[in-house]
């Protein structure tokens, strides 16, 4: 590690402290930060929020990572795709009375066949084109799946009463059922494709791919074939991020949008292709807007700028975000 | 040379402005028809309560040519999307008028949209009844060519909050997304509760994508709010309730002003949904409400479009009614004397009467209803309440 990186990081945990130190000392100025218990009790319900918000932001943002760090690409209808699912999930829970978490099992190889299709037909063209040329197509495909789905679905929203219940932690910390549900799934799905990329062969070539797509290729690597079963991933990602999403949101074709930057925020925090950089982002963004909406008075209305104030300065700090390396 | 050029396309441009302006007369049009235009949001944000008033908008539009037409000519629709983009709506307004010369105008969707269309056809003097924007700013501002038919943002509250005083309330939280209609609604029902003696305890308004509302719901129940007024469309309605299950935090009255009113709210959140008071400017009940033609007007919507009409839809229709009849006052297509007839007619629609004061808004009385058993009951005002509010909401766990 060069000299410059380690002040860098050392630059960073100084930031870090200081901006999540923040919402603590308007707080305390403004008097909305009481160290009773009852307060306390808060703050926890609030960080556990966080967390399991964090984790389903991250689900969103591990497809969308996936596609930039093997393929440069960065998808711009990967919000759609997390709205494919959330409708997919609807759709088998009201129609054929399958249950959200089942359902899973039925809507994972329809998305991987759908992102295997789209790599096909799509991206391929795109691959190594230079970047506006991926970005526009996805584009083009998102939107060509909103009015799809607004063909099919109108522009209602819906939502699945699922797990609507309450988690008693503690006496103070309570959490609902179904972002209990929501983040133990997305953990486990996140980490089983964290495995499958760190551990097999396939996922070593994936990784060989985003690496150096030409060696990968002198070193026998089929790298189309990688490609495909990068999107198929992606795409799987998304829809299942879409199946949390359908259980605790309120959702119709246009919601897709708001996924995406979401997620695109939430990549570019971590570091562009980076995969543990995508969790990270994605907790460190959530924790951070719900301390902001519980200590700053009108703070909800302030947390885009807390997120987006975060973003900015940690690429000012780190233009390779969170995780990233240098861009060379 | 470059000077004479600028010259003759200013000319030019000069000359299609006053041919573009010069309108207002059907006579002008093959196989004697007339125009009528708007441009209203059918994809976008806004495309649900949108969709529902371009359906009574074409339904009205197939029973007047039914009818024989408008004044014996027939109708020729046509409605744009403005992608519930206030720039787009501009745009478009601007063809209709210029490009289109549509002989009479509709009126667009939601407040942020309809005030900044108002500019455009103030300035061309062509009128409309808006039947999509409750703001009343839009009309303190001497604009002479839009008229008001629905209830103001300021009274979407108004029940919830004289319910909430009935059941002993003194404090309170108001809350909502951060744009125009929602921050009116919330002005609205801060005025009601210092009129009615409530101590508002917290006030906060959030971003239109906000999903998580943990922080904020600890915060209004750590002031000690007892009700929470939601100036909320659906998305946000919903997860603020579904996380308040999820929190397991009470509060004796929740009250949102747009999601609950929307068809499939209390389907869609099951049990989650019970005991919400939602804010309607009208429902479809005939007997209840007992407007001339609302039977006939929702049989005909049903039989259409497979499902009742909501309160966007009545509003839609009922501006249609009086601008038929403010038209047939008038004789013709005359912008001038319609907007004199829109100023001074009083007419009965199946929305309800309609007659508007000098800055041209309609007093509208909207009603307070709960959802109850699956079902919205209207339970404010007393003359027109099915049943009586079931309040204070039990808890969660008691449900």
């Amino acid at each position: 590690m060069e000299r410059s990186d380690v002040r860098s990081l050392y630059l960073l945990a100084a930031f870090l402290v200081c901006a999540y130190a923040m919402p603590f000392l308007v707080g305390a100025w403004a008097g909305t930060v009481r160290l009773d218990e009852r307060w306390l009790g808060n703050l926890a319900t609030v960080v556990v929020g966080g967390v399991m918000q964090g984790g389903v932001y991250a689900m969103f943002a591990l497809g969308l990572t996936l596609i930039f760090g093997v393929m440069r690409i960065i998808n711009a209808a990967h919000g759609e795709m997390v709205m494919m699912g959330a409708y997919l999930t609807w759709v088998a829970f009201f129609y054929l009375g399958v249950d959200p978490l089942l359902s899973i099992v039925l809507t994972l190889p329809i998305a991987f066949v759908f992102g295997v299709v789209v790599q096909k037909l799509l991206l391929d063209a795109a691959v190594g084109a230079p970047e506006l040329t991926g970005l526009l197509i996805t584009f083009g495909l998102g939107l060509a799946m909103i009015y799809t789905a607004e063909l099919i679905f109108t522009t209602d929203f819906r939502t699945i009463p699922y797990a609507p219940g309450t988690v008693q932690l503690t006496s103070a910390i309570a959490v609902g059922q179904n972002r209990v549900i929501s983040f133990v799934l997305a953990v486990a799905i996140s980490t089983a494709v964290y495995l499958f990329l760190k551990l097999s062969r396939l996922g070593k070539a994936v990784r060989a791919t985003a690496l150096n797509a030409e060696v990968a290729m002198v070193c026998g690597i089929d790298v189309r074939r990688i490609y495909l079963i990068t999107t198929g991933l992606a795409a799987a990602l998304a829809v299942a991020g879409g199946a949390l999403v359908s259980i605790q949101f309120g959702f119709n074709p246009e919601t897709g949008v708001l996924y995406t930057l979401q997620a695109f925020a939430i990549i570019v925090l971590g570091g562009r292709g980076h995969y543990v950089g995508a969790l990270i982002g994605g907790l460190m963004l959530a924790v951070l807007e719900n301390l902001v909406s519980l200590m700053v008075p009108n703070g909800t209305a302030m947390v885009e700028l807390a997120a987006y104030g975060l973003m900015i300065s940690v690429l000012l700090i780190r233009p390779g975000g969170l995780m990233g390396v240098k861009e060379g | 040379m470059k000077t004479a050029a600028i010259l003759a396309f200013a000319g030019a441009l000069a000359a299609l402005f006053v041919l573009g302006v010069g309108t207002g007369w059907a006579g002008h049009r093959p196989n004697n028809e007339v125009l009528v235009g708007g441009a209203i949001s059918q994809t976008g944000q806004y495309a649900e309560p949108a969709g529902r008033q371009v359906y009574s908008i074409k339904l009205w539009v197939d029973e007047v040519n039914a009818r024989g037409g408008l004044l014996g000519h027939t109708i020729v629709l046509r409605l744009l999307d403005d992608k519930s983009d206030i720039q787009t709506s501009i745009k478009l307004y601007e063809k209709l008028i210029t490009e289109d010369k549509v002989d009479l105008l509709l009126a667009p969707y939601s407040s942020g949209i309809t005030e900044a269309v108002a500019n455009v056809n103030e300035r061309y003097k062509m009128p409309f009844l808006a039947y999509g924007a409750s703001s009343t700013p839009i009309w303190e501002k001497g604009r002479r060519y839009i008229f008001n038919i629905v209830a103001v943002a300021e009274d979407y509250q108004k029940g919830a909050v004289h319910l909430a005083r009935q059941i002993g309330v003194k404090k309170a939280a108001i809350i909502g997304q951060d744009s125009l209609f929602p921050r009116q609604a919330g002005k609205g029902a801060k005025d009601w509760c210092k009129k009615l003696g409530i101590d508002v305890v917290l006030e906060e308004n959030y971003p239109t994508k906000q999903t998580d509302f943990t922080a904020l719901l600890q915060k209004i129940k750590a002031a000690d709010a007892e009700a929470v007024f939601s100036n909320s469309y659906f998305a946000d309605s919903a997860a603020q309730l579904r996380q308040m299950r999820e929190l397991n935090l009470n509060f004796k009255l929740y009250s949102s002003t747009i999601g609950p009113s929307l068809p499939n709210f209390p389907e869609q959140l099951g049990a989650t949904a019970e005991y919400v008071l939602g804010f309607s400017q009208w429902e479809p009940l005939p007997k209840v409400l007992g407007h001339p033609g609302m039977q006939e007007y929702i049989e005909r919507y049903e039989k259409r479009f497979g499902e009742k009409p909501n309160y966007h839809a009545g509003g839609a229709y009922g501006a249609l009614q009086v601008t038929e009849a403010a038209l047939k006052k008038v004789g013709s297509f005359d912008n001038e004397k319609l907007r004199d007839a829109l100023a001074t007619t009083e007419v009965q629609t199946i929305y309800g009467r309609y007659k508007v004061d000098a800055r041209g808004m309609n007093s509208h009385e909207g009603l307070t209803f709960q959802v109850l058993r699956g079902q919205r009951r209207v339970v404010w005002p007393e003359k027109w309440a099915e049943t009586k509010a079931e309040l204070p909401t039990p808890e969660w766990s008691k449900r």
